[in-house]
């Protein structure tokens, strides 16, 4: 077995970001299920907060990069 | 690797797709050696202009063809669906210019990913994805301090109504916000997801030939279902690879329209 | 120029970029990317902008001026609607009035016929009226002329011959018939 502790410890932290992205999606359809018409005004407001939520597993992803132990 | 280990049991031994993959130089080995993304930076820009400048050659006012439409729309979407929506009615003619240049290139370049002769998407290179950011950052904090002033812009990035003993923590959140995590997370997101997606798609092909060629008993059967799953993850990546455009440029609009906001 | 640039130009035969992370910008494709940037966002913002800019003014002013066209002849049509209205009821009055006056005209036809129908009537009574009171008369003539002979034949036969000539001479019988006459007369006026 080879491999890095990095790749493992990327994979925990993006654990946390998905369960945000999968937030802000529902919270998404929720609106636009309860207001349908709301959809225009919402989409780009839960585009921002996916990508918001998503930036912690790109830094996470520099990270596993920037100190790639055991080489 | 526990894929090259399943292979090796099959004689040869697995090579898997490394970051070193994608550095690909033409000519030279260098800093500044003439790289394939390079010429596909190129290729994009010449394809973009020429589509362009030939599509937009003879407007008509009702669309003449489907070349015409299709352009349209995607400008119409670029200027009412991020800029109209996102910078307001007043000042966002001046910004189309740039986030529809900024969505072309990094349209095109993103599908480059899949697309079978070429199948390298550019921003995988981060190199790419800073340069856009580099803009995009330096544009967006101009745009603040000629609308405020330099003291005004930097008093305008404490949001209102935070008590007096957190201003110092907040602000300096800020501006780690302002000057670090947003051109930060604007560049690395297009270049990871780019980098990310083209990996797992030469994971799958790759890993897929090698169990088909040298794979034992059942494992070519497992290189077919690999195939697969890689033409579909192909797919997945050509969404992802839009909606990373998309986001590009929404996220640009967004700064632009804070720096340009009166409050924070 | 950050140290890693300095020491993969140092490294020629290269081998660092190819081993460098993935997270450390190339410094040819940062400026190459910088340039392509550069030269689509002069090309989109002089020419392909402007042109489409100028496409969306034009089919906005299209758009409107169709807007104000169908609205003109929105008002076109009401005005002819309006127009057909009021000749429909010049019509119907037009219409009503000509019947009236036919009537009334057929009406006085008539009754000019039947007058004319009436003065013919009376034409004609008058004049049969007339030819039998001449026929009437001539009648009486010749029954006076017989009578008065069918008398003196009978009275001269009952006589004798010799009365004949001087009764005629004298005119008795007439004188009598006349006599006779006119108290017959008297009892019908009576």
């Amino acid at each position: 077995m080879g491999g890095s502790l990095n790749v493992i410890g990327y994979g925990l932290a993006a654990i946390g970001p998905a369960i945000a992205v999968g937030l802000v999606f529902a919270a998404y359809i929720n609106g636009v299920a309860r207001q349908p018409e709301s959809r225009g005004m919402l989409q780009p407001i839960a585009i921002l907060g996916f990508a918001l939520a998503e930036a912690l597993a790109i830094l996470g992803f520099v990270l596993a990069f920037i100190n790639p132990g055991g080489e | 690797m526990s894929l090259s280990t399943l292979a090796t049991a099959g004689g040869e031994s697995f090579e898997a797709p490394a970051p070193a993959d994608f550095w690909q130089p033409l000519i030279g080995d260098g800093a500044f050696a003439l790289t394939r993304p390079m010429v596909l930076m190129a290729l994009s820009f010449v394809i973009i202009a020429a589509v362009l400048l030939a599509t937009t050659k003879r407007l008509s006012v009702v669309p003449a063809n489907k070349k015409q439409f299709a352009v349209e729309a995607l400008y119409g979407f670029v200027r009412n669906g991020v800029a109209r929506d996102i910078i307001g009615s007043k000042e966002f003619l001046r910004y189309v210019p740039l986030l529809f240049t900024l969505f072309t290139l990094i349209l095109v370049n993103n599908v480059f990913g899949v697309i079978p002769p070429i199948q390298y998407p550019t921003m995988s290179r981060i190199g790419f994805p800073i340069a856009l950011t580099l803009v995009v950052f330096v544009l967006y904090h101009l745009i603040g301090m000629k609308r405020k002033g330099v003291g005004g812009y930097f008093k305008s990035l404490m949001p209102a109504g935070v008590p007096i003993f957190l201003v110092p923590v907040v602000y300096l959140l800020e501006l780690f916000t302002y000057f670090i995590s947003r051109p930060l997370t604007l560049a690395v997101r297009l270049f990871a997801n780019m980098f990310a997606g083209h990996m797992l798609i030469l994971v799958l092909f790759l890993g897929g030939e090698h169990l088909l060629l040298h794979g034992e008993g059942l494992l070519p059967a497992a290189g077919v279902v690999s195939y697969l799953f890689g033409l579909v993850m192909s797919f997945f990546e050509l969404l992802i690879q839009v909606l990373q455009a998309y986001i590009f440029v929404l996220l640009t609009a967004t700064y632009i329209a804070g720096s340009l906001a009166d409050e924070h | 120029m950050p140290a890693w640039v300095m020491a993969a130009a140092a490294e020629e035969e290269g081998g660092f970029w190819e081993e460098a992370y993935p997270v450390l910008p190339h410094p040819g494709e940062l400026i190459a990317g910088l340039v392509f940037l550069a030269l689509l966002y002069l090309l989109v913002a002089k020419v392909v902008v402007p042109r489409l800019e100028k496409a969306f003014e034009e089919r906005r002013e299209a758009i409107q001026g169709g807007v104000e066209k169908a609205e003109r002849a929105q008002a076109e049509a009401n005005a002819a609607l309006q127009q057909y209205k009021a000749q429909l009821a010049d019509a119907r009055g037009e219409a009503n009035r000509l019947r009236e006056e036919a009537r009334q005209q057929g009406a006085a036809i008539i009754a000019e016929m039947r007058e004319q129908a009436q003065a013919e009537a009376e034409r004609i009574t008058t004049s049969a009226r007339a030819t039998i009171e001449a026929e009437r008369v001539q009648a009486a003539a010749q029954l006076r002329a017989e009578v008065g002979r069918l008398a003196t034949d009978l009275a001269s036969r009952i006589v004798g011959e010799s009365l004949q000539e001087p009764a005629r001479q004298s005119g008795v019988v007439d004188r009598f018939l006349a006599e006779l006459e006119t108290s017959e007369q008297g009892v019908t006026a009576r």
